[in-house]
């Protein structure tokens, strides 16, 4: 064997030592710092209204992609029809990284209210997720807005209040099949088949050698 | 390029050209100084009279391997952003044979088959012709043939020492063992060859 064959081995095999003391790859996070994280927490771009989630369901929209982040047992209870189920303490799960980090689908998450789904947001963010919306106020707000919508006072009743109030209205009947008089139970979401989602991020394709 | 400054959206798709452009020249430059563009070089390694192609691999594998190991641990570079692909393995273990022997009919991997047709070897350019004609033949029966036998042996994203369920500086250094090994155990078949060979038969291997 040559010098430089046992020079390159020798490296090698350092090398493949250190290796032993070293952790396992995992994905960086992404915000570093404190002025990230703040100017994150800041953009007001991750929400969505319950409004604009209702318009995106009724109309059928293929890109809607809801996450409900609550329980199974509340999921189970009651959700947002085509919803599907990702607990909180599952979101970093290989497994759900197609769902939750991509640019084909707007994936919306929902809690009850709006602080557990910033949470989780933040938290994907944080690993370089992208692509999710929280809807702001979660189902409360979508209870207050959608399911059980409050007319306006007639005083402060403007032309666009009492057009999304009619949107509201129209919404209500669409989810809980209420008569436009009186009310009834909301029907139970209908619960989804998982969708297939292909991950396609900016992923290229490798060559041979 | 694969990783990591093209998915991350530092460089355009143009300047990713221009650096797979000049990252192709170095290859092609250094398959050629290394007389990979000599069949009786890759061919060699079947024979077991040059183990020259396997001790480039391994050591290429190897020093990637431990490069973006440690650069990742250091917080240089996120491994996560490459590109690795999913594992069929039924699907690979065909293809593979089939690979493997058009190596050894051939002469050429598909790569040294281009460096060596631009050095003007004839049987290069027929070697190529025959890539084409491979390619081609597979898209127009790939309905009909092969649709099915692409999708056997899904297995997704595969990590080895993850399915293994080893820590992963272990496999690499077992991995690094295993290299290394194998580069003595050739050396050795080399040599015993080579004591075997006439002067005339080492001139015309080229060894």
């Amino acid at each position: 064997m040559k010098k430089l064959d046992k020079i390159i081995i020798g490296i090698l095999l350092l090398g493949g030592f250190v290796s032993i003391f070293l952790n396992d790859m995992l994905p960086y996070p992404h915000i570093k710092g404190p002025e990230e994280l703040v100017y994150a927490v800041n953009q007001e771009g991750r929400y969505i209204s319950t409004d604009e989630v209702a318009k995106m369901i009724m109309e059928k929209d293929p890109s809607l992609l809801l996450i409900d982040i609550r329980s199974p047992q509340e999921y189970e209870k009651f959700t947002l029809e085509g919803a599907m189920n990702i607990p909180a303490d599952s979101l970093m799960n290989p497994a759900n990284r197609d769902y939750l980090d991509q640019d084909v689908y707007t994936t919306v998450l929902f809690s009850n209210g709006s602080s557990a789904a910033d949470e989780a947001w933040l938290m994907l963010k944080s690993y370089g997720y992208e692509g999710n919306k929280v809807m702001k106020g979660g189902l409360n707000e979508w209870y207050r807005t959608i399911l059980k919508p409050i007319k306006p006072a007639d005083e402060e009743l403007t032309a666009e209040l009492e057009k999304q109030y009619l949107f509201r209205k129209g919404a209500q009947i669409y989810f809980t099949g209420a008569q436009i008089i009186g009310n009834s139970a909301p029907k139970k979401a209908s619960k989804p088949s998982k969708p297939i989602v292909k991950r396609k991020k900016k992923e290229v394709s490798g060559g041979c050698g | 390029m694969i990783g990591p400054l093209y998915p991350q959206g530092l460089l355009n798709p143009e300047y990713n050209l221009l650096i797979g452009f000049l990252i192709g020249i170095g290859f092609g430059f250094l398959l050629e100084a290394a007389g990979f563009t000599n069949t009786r070089k890759l061919a060699g390694v079947f024979y077991g009279y040059d183990a020259t192609v396997i001790k480039v691999f391994f050591t290429a594998a190897v020093t990637a391997l431990l490069g973006l190991f440690i650069m990742h641990n250091m917080g240089i570079i996120d491994v996560t952003l490459t590109f690795y692909p999913k594992t069929f393995w039924i699907a690979t273990l065909i293809g593979g044979a089939i690979m493997g022997l058009g190596f050894i009919i051939g002469g050429f991997c598909p790569g040294t088959s281009l460096s060596a047709a631009a050095t003007g070897k004839i049987d290069a350019w027929v070697f190529i012709g025959g890539v084409m004609l491979g390619i081609f033949g597979f898209i127009f029966t790939y309905e009909s043939l092969w649709e099915k036998l692409r999708g056997m042996g899904k297995m997704g994203k595969v990590d080895i020492a993850q399915w293994l369920g080893i820590r992963e500086g272990i496999f690499i250094f077992l991995f690094v063992l295993l290299s290394v090994a194998s580069f003595y155990v050739f050396q050795k078949w080399q040599d015993a060859w080579k004591n075997k060979l006439s002067k005339e038969d080492i001139d015309e291997l080229g060894l």
